[in-house]
């Protein structure tokens, strides 16, 4: 697939939702085996296009997101390459059980898409937010977790997962007009975390569109004089531990992610760090503490301390305890 | 090239349509303007009039005509 500047725009606009929708149609006219699956979410799910074309490969379940999985496991073991695609939180929370059968116990070659990760949802509330479902996901074996960046990555983080032999969840995030990290094409390779900026007083891992917010923030921070890398850490599972390692000679290790702190991208550095003796102080943000009353998305970013001015904010306090 | 030819040719280059089928085009009223095409419009408009659409005017842009009282706000005159 050819990412010409228009495209990675129209991606940027599409939001990820419409990104997965694009590729996974352009995906289908060359390999016969993509089936969509949806829980009632054809058209959220940025599936049209895919069913104008191939009506006869689109599956809807309708609201019944565990028999989806089902059906999308009987798939798999017939060698099609079944993308099922909900709401983040009903994917991981609602069908967790059959996740962990199907696709970790018996690894069947099935991809959920989770959209609505963190507060895309906005006005549709606490009920359809996506801020646990890494946690949940990544204490199941054998599936693989990817969070991608922003419009362009998605489409390359679709192709990556038809391409991939075993269990995926896509988690994507945002909304449409979605910030735009990557202005032209790149290497995509699961499991390899990217660095987009260097530094080297404090190294930022972020992930989905908490990188945009991240790389906004490590700027504020430049004009005060602290240098930042910030890596996009597009796979969450398995954990790219070289660029954490790498981050080892900085003073202060800060993880950025639209889920909760609990389970997530920080505890996942966590786990890699706690294997290390030496290693500088870790900062975890992302959503803790209480529900809060639901609202726009923007809404929910400055409720959480999710803004590009918030994270600045929490760095820069937590760096000057550190050095 | 005048502006207005500039915006029928964004239109028959994303649709690939005749630039006789414009002016009472709709959103939705071909195959080609699905909401995929909408924004493959959009970004279309953006890089040959050199502007950046906030995301109201994007949902907003619901047909050929609305579209040009849509350009005026980032000073495309017709």
């Amino acid at each position: 697939m050819e990412f010409k500047r228009t495209i990675i725009r129209t991606l940027s606009i599409l939001g990820q939702r419409g990104a997965f929708g694009y590729a996974l149609t352009e995906i289908a006219k060359i390999n016969d085996e993509i089936i969509a699956l949806t829980a009632d979410l054809c058209t959220t799910s940025g599936l049209d296009r895919f069913k104008n074309a191939y009506p006869e490969r689109v599956v809807n379940v309708g609201i019944a997101e565990q028999n989806m999985i089902g059906i999308a496991a009987g798939m798999s073991s017939l060698g099609y390459i079944p993308f099922a695609t909900t709401f983040a939180n009903f994917a991981a929370l609602r069908s967790c059980e059959q996740m962990r059968h199907f696709m970790g116990y018996m690894e069947e070659n099935i991809k959920i898409v989770g959209f609505g990760g963190g507060f895309a949802m906005g006005m549709f509330g606490i009920t359809h937010y996506g801020i646990e479902d890494i946690a949940s996901i990544r204490s199941i074996s054998n599936i693989t977790i990817l969070s991608p960046a922003d419009g362009l990555e998605t489409a390359k983080a679709t192709i990556a997962a038809s391409q991939f032999k075993g269990p995926v969840y896509l988690r994507l995030t945002g909304v449409m007009n979605h910030p735009i990290v990557y202005k032209e094409d790149y290497e995509f390779e699961i499991g390899k975390a990217i660095q987009l900026k260097d530094g080297c007083d404090i190294a930022i891992f972020s992930t989905g569109g908490m990188v945009h917010q991240s790389l906004q923030a490590a700027k504020q921070l430049e004009d005060q004089g602290i240098s930042c890398k910030v890596v996009n850490v597009h796979t969450i599972k398995p954990i790219d531990k070289v660029a954490i390692y790498k981050a080892l000679d900085t003073k202060l290790i800060v993880t950025v992610e639209e889920h909760s702190i609990i389970g997530g991208l920080g505890s996942t550095v966590a786990e890699v760090l706690s294997e290390i003796k030496e290693k500088p102080p870790q900062l975890t943000i992302g959503v803790s503490g209480e529900y809060k009353p639901a609202g726009s998305y923007e809404f929910m970013l400055e409720q959480y301390g999710l803004t590009n001015n918030h994270i600045s904010e929490k760095i820069l306090e937590k760096y000057r305890e550190a050095i | 090239m005048t502006n207005l030819e500039k915006y029928i040719n964004t239109f028959v280059e994303t649709f690939k349509i005749e630039a006789s089928e414009t002016e009472d085009l709709e959103y939705q009223a071909i195959p080609a303007w699905d909401s995929v095409g909408h924004m493959t419009l959009i970004a279309a408009l953006e890089e040959t009039f050199d502007i950046m659409m906030d995301t109201e005017d994007i949902i907003n842009f619901s047909s050929f005509e609305k579209g040009k009282e849509i350009m005026a706000k980032y000073d495309v005159e017709f």
